[in-house]
């Protein structure tokens, strides 16, 4: 008996070991770049705005198709993919926000010395046809309508989403705007914390899978998921460069989490930014997939994925790459 | 016999040299696992404990998600006793039709990707969904709720109680049982006064064990209930937005919210060594 326990027990460990080894060997088969785009294959790491993920993808997919890039995308709420880089030391290759003030305030000059503004946007009141009050909602009538009780709506986080301080600050601008006080209060009450989601793609979901009747998010967002939504005036939707001085009359008080400190944001026009960090490991791999982005083929898919892509990047900051000197057209 | 007499003489030396290496390789692997698993939660109460524990007071947040996850937990854990111990106790006591598939199913929840967990609950309790319609319309909605919360943790931590249940009642030997119904007890009779007291350790270590889990999980309810936050949520929340300096006194604190299960267990099984 004690023999055979004891060929049993040193067959068992190898057996073990071989099915292991077989099975690491197997993985890494797999994950080895294929021999004709072994030799010059980008690695990239993506840090992306979750608004904007979802239009990225098949640009993303089409880039890797065509250059057998491997991207590895990772999205997330705009403050919360900064903190990634200043608390975690996580670098990414390419850096794509929504708010270009996310870079002075969290990345410069450490990580960052220059951002790329690149797309536009606006804040809307996206809901599906399942939405309580759908037939009713219009431009004239809808902050009445999401006041109601028995709706339900939505809203992103404003402690680390721009869409979640844009969407307070649009709810003052409504409020001087349409001449009612008490109405941003009201709008904030009738989006309660239970309804708040970390960023902007999350709220989507809970809309698409009916749980909200209605949220506040970008008009790029509301397309590219196939929502309805109502246009709101230029003068509250955070959309027209002209009225950035009107905009910036407004200003609310966010509270950093973790903290007990606020930081105050003036509103200004929605804007992206893209950057490349300092220490990217993959720095030229990423300059390459931001050219490319920028490049008019990509400009025209991305528009078609609903991304109001400016015409040239405005750059700030020093030192951009040479890359973004030919995007911007100069 | 005469075999193992004849191989005697050379046994001795060789063996006891194989065997001492052997036990000085299983003992170093066992300390390299040891080490992996209490190295991390040492290292993060030692960092942050003291931290944690004595911003506690100041920390309002952290401290309504502690209340929020035992509550919870406690709650999931209660449905899982009321709707899992008759389930062990078929599975444990009844051979019938599909008792494997039946089986199967209540592992399920142990095998799904938690995240998926959430979405499929999502998918079955939201408000678009006849059922889901239903709850809401009775003032109970599964996304940013308590509702929410309890139903991710009792779908993921069930399982864990149901199969820990059905071995306590496997290890009873059933002539008590039989000996009871023979005396005149009806089934549930027998049931309630003797098999159910019998059983009364392994279950409460069952349940200790539901509750354990049901305070770790974050898959499944980060996807219904982002706000109000529960410890994990909370604790991964102020990791991806603080880092880790905001992060590690919360976490310590949470390792320590963890262990109290854990020794409600040890406590357990001392008082059941001392009770034979």
């Amino acid at each position: 008996m004690s023999r055979s326990a004891f060929v049993r027990s040193k067959v068992a460990p190898i057996t073990v070991g071989v099915a292991v080894a077989a099975a690491v060997a197997a993985v890494h088969a797999c994950s080895r770049p294929s021999p004709s785009g072994a030799a010059a294959r980008d690695t990239v790491v993506v840090f992306v705005a979750a608004s904007l993920a979802k239009p990225l993808q098949p640009v993303f997919a089409a880039y890797s198709a065509r250059t057998h890039a491997v991207i590895q995308a990772e999205s997330g709420a705009s403050v919360v993919l900064a903190r990634r880089i200043t608390e975690l030391h996580r670098i990414p290759d390419l850096i794509l926000l929504a708010d270009p003030e996310v870079f002075p305030e969290l990345l410069m000059p450490r990580h960052v010395t220059w951002y790329a503004q690149f797309a536009r946007n606006r804040m809307v009141v996206a809901y599906t046809a399942n939405s309580r009050y759908a037939a009713e909602i219009a431009p004239a009538n809808w902050m009445d309508v999401v006041r109601r009780p028995d709706v339900q709506v939505g809203r992103t986080d404003p402690a680390i989403a721009p869409a979640g301080y844009r969407t307070l600050i649009m709810f003052q601008l409504a409020q001087r705007f349409y001449h009612r006080p008490g109405l941003a209060d009201s709008l904030l009450a009738s989006a309660p914390e239970r309804n708040v989601r970390p960023d902007a793609s999350g709220t989507a979901a809970l809309l698409a899978a009916g749980e909200l009747d209605y949220i506040y998010d970008y008009q790029s967002v509301a397309e590219s998921n196939g929502f309805q939504f109502v246009a709101l005036p230029r003068e509250i939707d955070l959309g027209d460069p002209s009225l950035a001085s009107e905009y910036a009359t407004a200003q609310v008080r966010v509270r950093r989490p973790g903290s007990d400190t606020t930081v105050a944001i003036a509103g200004q026009p929605i804007r992206y930014a893209l950057s490349i960090p300092e220490n990217a490991p993959h720095a030229a791999a990423g300059r390459r997939l931001m050219s490319d982005l920028l490049s008019p083929a990509a400009v025209r898919e991305l528009r078609a994925e609903h991304v109001d892509m400016l015409d040239h990047p405005i750059v700030a900051g020093s030192n951009p790459p040479a890359e973004l000197r030919d995007a911007t057209g100069g | 016999m005469p075999l193992a007499a004849e191989r005697a003489p050379g046994m001795p030396a060789s063996s006891a040299a194989a065997r001492g290496a052997g036990a000085i390789v299983v003992a170093l692997a066992a300390s390299v696992f040891l080490l992996f698993i209490v190295a991390p939660v040492a290292g993060l109460v030692a960092s942050g404990g003291w931290r944690g524990l004595a911003g506690l007071g100041a920390d309002r947040e952290l401290r309504a998600s502690l209340v929020l996850t035992a509550f919870t937990a406690t709650v999931a854990t209660v449905l899982g006793v009321i709707g899992g111990t008759p389930v062990a106790y078929l599975l444990a006591r009844r051979a019938f039709r599909g008792r494997a598939l039946v089986a199967a199913i209540i592992d399920l929840p142990l095998v799904i990707p938690h995240p998926v967990a959430g979405i499929a609950l999502l998918l079955v309790l939201g408000r678009a969904t006849p059922f889901g319609a239903a709850l809401y319309a009775a003032g109970l909605r599964v996304t940013g709720s308590i509702t929410g919360i309890v139903c991710a943790m009792l779908f993921v931590s069930a399982p864990l109680y149901v199969s820990a249940a059905r071995e306590a009642f496997a290890r009873i030997d059933s002539r008590y049982e039989s000996v009871a119904r023979t005396l005149g007890d009806d089934a549930w009779r027998a049931f309630r006064r003797v098999t159910l007291p019998l059983a009364g350790r392994g279950l409460t270590a069952a349940a200790i064990v539901m509750w354990g889990r049901a305070i770790s999980e974050f898959g499944a309810i980060v996807i219904l209930t982002y706000n109000p936050k529960v410890a994990s949520v909370l604790s991964y929340d102020r990791f991806t937005s603080t880092g880790l300096s905001g992060a590690v006194p919360a976490a310590a604190v949470l390792v320590l919210f963890a262990l109290l299960p854990l020794v409600a267990l040890r406590a357990l099984r001392m008082d059941e060594r001392q009770g034979r």
